[in-house]
């Protein structure tokens, strides 16, 4: 640790340990001053003369519950005649006693209320905190048609219930570890104690708590800093924001991270195959599920492959084309001036264009790209001979298709992977395209997340439910994920 | 952190083997026995298979019994550091040799065929930079994306088979020996080296989950290469009959050139390029993959990986040699597989004797 480090921390874990002291006036003035009060407009530190003695209230007005307090603490510190302990005078749930100045400063960040009594080297901490957040919303990014519509919102207790409704059970955990300095934040870690793998328990723990950085807000930070391959396409870990997703995964085995101020929660390990699946897959029947995964499985291959096929065979493999359709190409081409790779990359790029821009644009202005989108990069183009019809129908068809993907990360990867592919295809037909397919495969099946294969339980194999490309009948689901190798295999 | 040890079970292992000997179905090989066998020359791998049958038991009892060896650490264990070194290196130069061979014959085919306009050296650095890449990532890799792979190249050979028995008249097999029983088995026995590739896989016996794993997928795919290379050569005598199956060089393209698919795709031959071509890739990565790990253990390299990028290129560069294809498949290649194939005949009998030999007083 470097000096200056070292002097800091020092003084951080000296506050932190300063008693609190006997005398009310010492208390009131310290924490006054370190807080700021006065300057700090919500921070309230409030003297009661009650019958029984004198007593001292601090709170940030805008973090707790205000009926509760005036109601439960100070009315009955008001009425009080006897002089009893605080905690038997106060009705609430959640008090508990304190002695030290850094949990005095813990609870008052945790938005709870702080007693502190003449003539006593204590104090009391009362949990009436009241963050605000949204209310249970639907899913926005993860829409099912059948199945249950809620998704998680910014509070993590909402959260939590939500997942502990679905999962009653005490050996459903939900683990706190504090990551970052400034302050120190908790990340939750929730699963079932006896399913999930000790070792991948104890990998994502390490990881948490080996980062060093002063703070983490959200799930979404959390994510780039424990994953082992920043830099790859794939990401490693899933970004899902139904709970009803997350209590399937929980109670297979996989353990999910969560932390305050996320409307979504991280599932780890995990496999390729689960970016693929919707969680309606589970919820519709058999044949109807697999029928939705066949065509998203469609609608991958066309995004990855289309317009790079389109490319390396109307380039290098124009024998493939069965002769009408090559003059039809051809004829259509005729009067354009760049070559394919151009136009295809051209029309690409504007697809990819309007997307950004349908994303960030505020909503009064969304139908602008509508028009500028439909009239102008695709009418206009083809009518000005910069780009040929079909073109624009074979980059509509891979844009299209990139959106049927089940989970937004695995849309990225898509579609960076398509631009790859392209540019791969322009070089030497279809012998660099398959390459750079072959490369491409064979990244996928080398990485792994959290020590599970990313490609598996298709290969390497394991015992498992099996729900890769396809799923089973329920029913007949026997075993649990074995690549993630859970405390108990058999789910029956 | 790795959650399973040596996670490659025996699906991996059919489709290794599959890939190395059974597409052989679909390179020059068939070219290479129609020459002197004519219409009979699906059976001439039946004869090479029976002829490799024995020397491969006898290879595959001793792995057995010694469990805790591969390839070259049972011809070490049993002929000792000198001769097992001269041996694994006489293997070694016997698969180098077949694998460069190979591997310009696929290049110029897929010159020859679909780029005609390019270098062949150009081709060659593409597909080997790519066969290197993916060579480098281990064997766990390569298991795997062969699996991943594994259903485009069947779909591929399915097709091929229904499209070419459209065409194929099955009278055209007869005279049932063709050439004459003494051509099949001469051709059969000396070229059977074509298959060697069986006996340098047994270096990755004890990376597999279990050595189960690797005994019930080596059988299981040699097993399936076999009747596929049979079924294969049998539908190219039945599609091209006699005297005009010994002047094809490429029989598997060919043999979808001259086929049509309706009236709408008359020229389908590229899209069985797909697959023929992700076979190639993975049969030369496997090839090189293993040829370096066996050069490894003769030298007790430990990270063997470092050696795929020479010996990649090392074969590249002698395998441009031969001025054209014909020579390099009519001479060379013939040349070199009757040289090599007495020492795969004869190897696994040797190492039998000298166990018999060291454990003579023990029974």
């Amino acid at each position: 640790m470097f000096p200056w480090q070292k002097q800091k921390t020092e003084a951080i874990e000296k506050r932190k340990a300063r008693k609190i002291s006997k005398n009310l006036k010492d208390n009131v003035k310290y924490i006054e001053e370190q807080y700021s009060y006065g300057l700090n407009y919500d921070f309230e530190s409030r003297t009661i003369q009650g019958p029984s003695g004198r007593y001292h209230l601090f709170f940030y007005s805008t973090t707790v519950d205000t009926k509760q307090l005036s109601d439960h603490i100070v009315a009955p510190l008001l009425e009080m005649k006897k002089d009893i302990p605080v905690d038997r005078i106060v009705s609430v749930p959640n008090i508990s006693p304190i002695t030290n100045m850094g949990d005095v400063e813990k609870g008052l960040n945790d938005g709870s209320v702080i007693i502190f009594k003449q003539g006593i080297a204590e104090g009391f901490e009362v949990n009436l905190q009241d963050f605000k957040h949204r209310a249970v919303e639907k899913a926005e990014n993860e829409k099912t048609v059948k199945g249950p519509k809620e998704s998680f919102t910014e509070s993590l207790p909402t959260n939590i219930s939500m997942l502990r409704k679905k999962i009653p059970s005490k050996d459903l955990i939900a683990e706190n570890i504090s990551v970052g300095t400034r302050p120190a934040v908790p990340v939750t870690l929730i699963y079932e104690r006896d399913l999930a793998n000790e070792k991948v328990l104890e990998n994502i723990k390490n990881r948490i708590s080996s980062i060093t950085v002063d703070n983490i807000r959200n799930i979404e930070i959390l994510e780039q800093f424990i994953e082992e391959r920043p830099r790859s396409l794939f990401p490693t870990l899933l970004y899902t924001e139904r709970p009803d997703n997350v209590s399937n995964f929980v109670s297979e085995g996989y353990i999910a991270i969560m932390m305050d101020n996320s409307s979504s929660c991280l599932i780890a390990p995990i496999t390729i195959w689960s970016f693929f699946h919707s969680p309606e897959d589970r919820y519709l029947r058999w044949a109807f599920a697999n029928f939705s995964r066949l065509i998203r499985a469609l609608a991958y291959f066309i995004t990855l492959f289309v317009s790079a096929t389109y490319v390396a065979v109307t380039n290098y493999h124009s024998q493939l084309i069965p002769i009408d359709l090559l003059l039809a190409i051809a004829s259509s081409r005729e009067r354009v001036p760049l070559p394919i790779i151009f136009e295809v990359l051209l029309m690409e790029i504007a697809f990819e264009l309007i997307r950004e821009a349908g994303v960030r644009i505020p909503s009064p202005l969304g139908p602008t790209i509508g028009i500028v989108g439909a009239l102008i990069l695709g009418q206009a183009a083809v009518e000005a001979n910069i780009v040929s019809p079909i073109v624009v129908i074979i980059v509509a068809l891979s844009g299209l298709s990139s959106f049927a993907a089940a989970n937004y990360s695995i849309n990225h990867t898509l579609r960076i992977s398509r631009f790859i592919f392209i540019v791969a295809a322009s070089f030497y037909g279809l012998l660099s395209l398959l390459g750079a397919i072959l490369l491409w495969a064979a990244y996928v099946v080398s990485i792994s997340s959290f020590g599970v294969s990313y490609f598996s339980p298709a290969t390497p194999s394991t015992k498992s439910s099996h729900d890769t490309f396809f799923r089973m009948i329920l029913k007949k689901e026997r075993w649990r994920p074995g690549f993630i190798n859970p405390k108990d295999w058999d789910k029956k | 952190m790795q959650l399973t040890k040596k996670p490659l079970r025996i699906r991996e292992m059919v489709v290794i083997v599959f890939m190395v000997i059974g597409l052989k179905g679909g390179d020059t090989t068939p070219a290479l026995f129609a020459d002197h066998a004519q219409n009979a020359i699906w059976l001439v791998p039946v004869v090479s298979f029976l002829c490799l049958l024995p020397p491969f038991l006898i290879l595959m009892y001793l792995l057995k019994k010694h469990e805790k060896y591969n390839l070259v650490e049972l011809i070490f264990h049993l002929l000792g550091k000198k001769l097992g070194t001269v041996l694994s290196l006489l293997l070694f130069i016997g698969g180098f040799v077949s694998m460069s061979v190979d591997m310009r014959n696929v290049m110029e085919e897929l010159n020859y065929l679909y780029f005609p306009e390019s270098p062949t050296i150009m081709i060659y650095a593409i597909f080997l930079g790519i066969c290197i890449i993916i060579a480098n990532k281990g064997l766990e890799t390569i298991g795997s994306l062969t699996w991943a792979l594994i259903p485009i190249i069947i779909l591929t050979i399915l097709a091929v088979m229904t499209v070419d028995l459209r065409d194929a008249v099955w009278q055209r097999i007869f005279p049932i020996l063709g050439d004459g029983p003494k051509t099949i088995l001469v051709d059969g026995i000396s070229k059977s080296s074509a298959f060697l590739e069986i006996f340098l896989l047994t270096i990755a016996y004890q990376a597999f989950h279990q050595t189960k794993d690797f005994r019930i997928g080596i059988y299981t795919g040699g097993i399936l290469s076999c009747i596929l290379i049979v079924t294969f050569y049998a539908i190219y005598a039945m599609v091209f009959d006699y005297n005009t199956i010994n002047n094809i060089a490429f029989l598997y393209q060919e043999s979808t050139e001259i086929v049509s698919l309706g009236h709408f795709f008359t020229n389908i031959s590229t899209f069985f390029m797909i697959g023929w071509l992700f076979s190639t890739f993975l049969r030369f990565i496997i090839f090189l993959y293993i040829l370096c790990w066996i050069f490894g253990a003769i030298f007790e390299i430990k990270r063997f990986e470092g050696l795929i990028l020479p010996v990649g290129i090392v074969s590249m560069i002698l395998s441009l040699i031969p001025p054209s294809f014909s020579i390099n498949e009519l001479v060379i290649r013939e040349t070199s597989l009757q040289i090599i194939t007495p020492l795969f005949l004869i190897f696994p009998f040797l190492l039998w004797g000298t166990d018999r030999w060291k454990n003579r007083g023990k029974t």
